[in-house]
């Protein structure tokens, strides 16, 4: 046996250390002379007890032992050499007298390696020691080798086996198995372990399954491989692999099998980990987006080859960012867990397919594939492999929206989520996942422009929507937490007094350096429902401005804010206002609403009570872009209101067209019936504001007074302008008419300063 | 001591000579003589012989066959060795006795190895002077 090992073994290359015991001196001084003589190293003693001194601490390659010794001799010093812990390998050549038969068997049962009778033949001696030698070099060899494979199936927690279906030459038949293999079966090394014994190791349901394989692999004496559960004795349960080959007699006939078994648990275990980590979503255990899209894929295949219909509903929660941002990331975390229980229980939700398994289950196998998954964030996906019509799907996003109506706890609190799905459907509205995904993203984005918590399919003309809009949502969203809204006041004036009767506050979006119009994003808010939270912030903002104008400039008007009239509806609005104007302690009356005819006129029946309320805590109401709507009149006497706003429209036209002006008398008339106060909105030149004037209209908001300015801005205003009454329309407003050319140049000159 | 002596009934005392070719194998040991094995194995053999005829003597009186059976089997093989075939014969003889047990003397048998015992100590001692 050769080891590739180059420090295998010295003893091939040096001289052998041979020990050599007699007690007779010339024996002994021959023999080691002989030996020397043949390469080899001796050591002498002259009797068994110096034999075993010598060997307390060395061990030679070989031990020569005279049998017949004074004291302890050959047979007793062997016999105590073998059970020497070190010595039990230890090659002994006894020399015994040539006719001693007796003394052969007795060096054998002593442990001696072999014997040699003594004479002095010193080449048959040498050559005795050195085949000695070498089947010494060869046992260890086997016993190293042996003891290395011992080692690495049990590192690998794998044994050996052999198993004879009858006697064969000395081996009994049934299972035998390394001690390797008793360790991996949990059995001690001596225990024995039938075949029957392990099978009853083995859960009943594989058992069965497991002996039908056995047997087919008997008849076919086929290899046999295959993966067991089974139940160790102290009731752990492990993964064994079992892989065996079959041998054959000479005439070619199956005896048994020989093999390994192998604990592969931890490999299993960690395998499947993997699977889970690749396919599954940590948090909520649902299919991640890969193992989706797998299904999805599947899916369609079937579907095509099956010529049915099958759907994607996109599911993503509305305003989960608000609750991931005030309640924290766990929470957030806690409720998507909820949500993804919830959403498991609105489809027949299947874990268990894995890749490649998929194929060889029947006909209406695609059902398995059905299943709710997380695409990431806030976003699930329901895929329903098979569907008739689109009202199936519909169902199922009904059923979604319905399972998230009830509240979740997430940190001890309620919470409230609302989703919005959409669906795509396979053929019609894509043919691959991926067109699919993007479609149903599409719908889904519809749902979100329209108000969310709603589920809509996917159709052509909703595409290009949706997506720009929610990121302008996003936007403003954040524009109030960033501070990136501002509010800017327009003067309402008395041109009779030549002073300031109030302000309207008007919003203002410094979006990254740039001011955005309210006309691109208040419509916008309106639609999203973004406008309350907006809405909110500025009445809160008027009324700290309120105070802090009554503080600079002893500011004792009103702060008019634009609501939209889903803010009446809102039965918090009065106390929001109360909590506005009590913090910076100003009355209420220095707060007015304003509401547009329109708005005010679609919801009346539900803003009215508000409205009652608002004036009783002191808080005016004006409507505003009056004349363009349909009030109706009779309503309009019995409504709590202070202020009509005429239009920017009639204002405009007035002196160019005679309707205008009519209108303009009809609304001052009805105003000042109704002891309401008229405000003339947009104007811009001299002219207009003689004619308001002349029909009766002293108050009057627009360019020519002032366009919308910074708070600071309004306060220069008021010091340069109105309170030294020198700008141009104070003196004219007084003169009464004194409409010319001076004045059209003004007017002009006023345009160019908006 | 020529090659040519042949061995025969054992000559008087003091006049047995060894085997030439078992002294020829010692020989073949240390051709040259360097290391001197002849003296020493001889002088070995002498120091060995002597203590063990003492020991034997003893028994004439003691009647120890054991301690006989020991002497005639030690001396059967050294003797052998340096050539002393009258010697090795008697102890192998000896030996043979006692183990099978066959009818003699223990006497006999002690008087038997003293005697060629003799014989070869004062062959080996004339050896190692030549």
């Amino acid at each position: 046996m050769s080891s590739p090992l180059p420090f295998a073994d010295p003893s091939q290359t040096a001289q052998p250390e041979v020990l050599l015991v007699d007690d007779d001196d010339v024996n002994l001084l021959l023999t080691a002379l002989a030996l020397r003589e043949r390469g080899f190293n001796i050591t002498e003693a002259a009797g068994g007890e110096q034999a075993l001194e010598l060997l307390r601490d060395w061990t030679p390659d070989i031990i020569v032992l005279d049998a017949m010794m004074p004291g302890l001799d050959g047979f007793d010093t062997c016999r105590r050499l073998r059970r020497t812990p070190g010595f039990e390998n230890v090659p002994v050549l006894m020399l015994t007298g040539l006719e001693d038969d007796a003394s052969i068997t007795r060096a054998y049962q002593a442990g001696a390696t072999d014997f040699f009778v003594k004479a002095t033949q010193w080449s048959l001696l040498a050559g005795r020691l050195h085949y000695l030698l070498r089947a010494s070099r060869t046992r260890i060899e086997l016993e190293r080798n042996r003891a290395k494979l011992a080692r690495a199936q049990d590192l690998a927690r794998m044994g050996s086996f052999d198993w004879r279906k009858v006697e064969r030459s000395g081996e009994p038949s049934g299972l035998l198995m390394s001690p390797e293999a008793l360790r991996v079966l949990g059995f001690g090394a001596h225990e024995r372990a039938t075949l029957r014994t392990l099978l009853r190791m083995v859960p009943q349901d594989d058992r069965r399954a497991l002996l039908r394989q056995l047997h087919e692999a008997m008849r076919h004496a086929s290899v046999l491989a295959t993966d067991l559960p089974i139940v160790l004795f102290d009731g752990r349960q492990r993964i064994i692999h079992v892989e065996a080959e079959p041998e054959f007699n000479e005439h070619g006939q199956g005896v048994g099998y020989s093999g390994i078994v192998q604990d592969v648990t931890d490999r299993r275990v960690a395998e499947d980990k993997i699977r889970q980590l690749a396919n599954f979503d940590a948090l909520t255990g649902l299919p991640n987006r890969r193992q989706l899209i797998w299904r999805a894929e599947r899916a369609l295949e079937q579907a095509r080859r099956m010529n049915h219909q099958c759907a994607l509903l996109l599911i993503d929660l509305d305003r989960f960012k608000i609750i991931n941002d005030t309640l924290g990331h766990g929470a957030g975390d806690e409720l998507l867990v909820e949500v993804g229980r919830r959403l498991r229980a609105c489809v027949r939700h299947s874990d268990q397919v894995m890749e490649g398994q998929i194929e060889t289950v029947g006909a209406r196998s695609h059902r398995a594939l059905e299943a709710v998954g997380r695409l990431g964030g806030d976003e699930f996906v329901a895929l329903l492999p098979e569907i008739v019509t689109d009202a199936d799907a519909e169902r199922v996003a009904q059923r979604i929206l319905e399972s998230l109506r009830e509240a979740i706890f997430v940190s001890g609190q309620e919470c409230f989520v609302t989703a919005s799905v959409g669906m795509a459907i396979f053929p019609r509205d894509g043919n691959t996942v991926v067109d699919l995904l993007r479609n149903s993203d599409v719908a889904m984005y519809s749902v979100k422009a329209q108000g969310k918590n709603a589920s809509a399919i996917y159709s052509p003309q909703l595409a290009g929507l949706g997506r720009e809009k929610l990121e302008l949502e996003t936007a403003v969203h954040r524009a109030i937490e960033r501070d990136e809204l501002v509010l800017h006041y327009q003067p309402k004036v008395d041109v009779r007094a030549a002073k300031m009767v109030g302000v309207e506050a008007l919003m203002r979006w410094q979006r990254e350096g740039k001011l955005v119009s309210p006309g691109d994003f208040i419509p916008l808010a309106e639609e999203t429902g973004l406008i309350v939270p907006l809405s909110e912030w500025a009445l809160r903002e008027a009324a700290r401005q309120a105070r802090q104008w009554q503080q600079s400039m002893g500011f004792s008007e009103s702060i008019a804010v634009n609501l939209p009239s889903r803010l009446f509806e809102r039965s918090d609005l009065v106390e929001h206002i109360h909590q506005c104007v009590s913090a910076v302690n100003v009355p209420h009356r220095m707060i007015m609403l304003e509401i547009t005819e329109n708005s005010l006129m679609k919801d009346l029946q539900n803003v009215i009570p508000t409205l009652h309320r608002l004036n009783e805590i002191g808080v005016e109401i004006s409507i505003d872009d009056f004349g363009t709507g349909y009030s109706s009149l009779a309503y309009l006497t019995t409504l709590p209101i202070s202020e009509l706003k005429i239009d920017i429209r009639f204002t405009r036209e007035l002196g160019i067209t005679p309707q205008s002006s009519a209108v303009v008398t009809a609304i001052i008339a009805l105003a000042r019936s109704l002891g309401l106060r008229v405000v003339a909105e947009g104007v811009e030149t001299l002219r207009q504001m003689e004619v308001l004037h002349r029909l009766g209209c002293a108050h009057m908001q627009g360019y020519l007074f002032c366009k919308p300015v910074t708070p600071s801005a309004l306060q220069d205003w008021l010091e340069r302008t109105v309170l030294p009454r020198r700008a141009p329309w104070i003196g004219n407003a007084a003169d009464g008419d004194g409409a010319g050319a001076e004045e059209l140049g003004r007017s002009a000159s006023a345009r160019l300063l908006r | 001591m020529s090659p040519d002596t042949p061995p025969g009934p054992a000559p008087p005392a003091n006049a047995v000579s060894f085997d030439p070719v078992a002294l020829e194998r010692l020989r073949e040991l240390d051709p040259d003589g360097r290391h001197g094995v002849l003296p020493r194995v001889l002088t070995a053999f002498e120091t060995s012989l002597r203590r063990l005829l003492v020991q034997l003597a003893a028994e004439l009186e003691g009647g120890d066959a054991s301690v006989v059976a020991h002497v005639a089997h030690t001396l059967k093989s050294s003797s052998a060795s340096v050539g002393a075939v009258v010697l090795s014969q008697a102890c192998a003889d000896v030996e043979r006795r006692l183990r099978s047990g066959e009818a003699g003397s223990l006497q006999a048998d002690i008087e038997r190895i003293l005697l060629a015992g003799e014989g070869a100590l004062s062959t080996v001692r004339a050896m190692l002077r030549a």
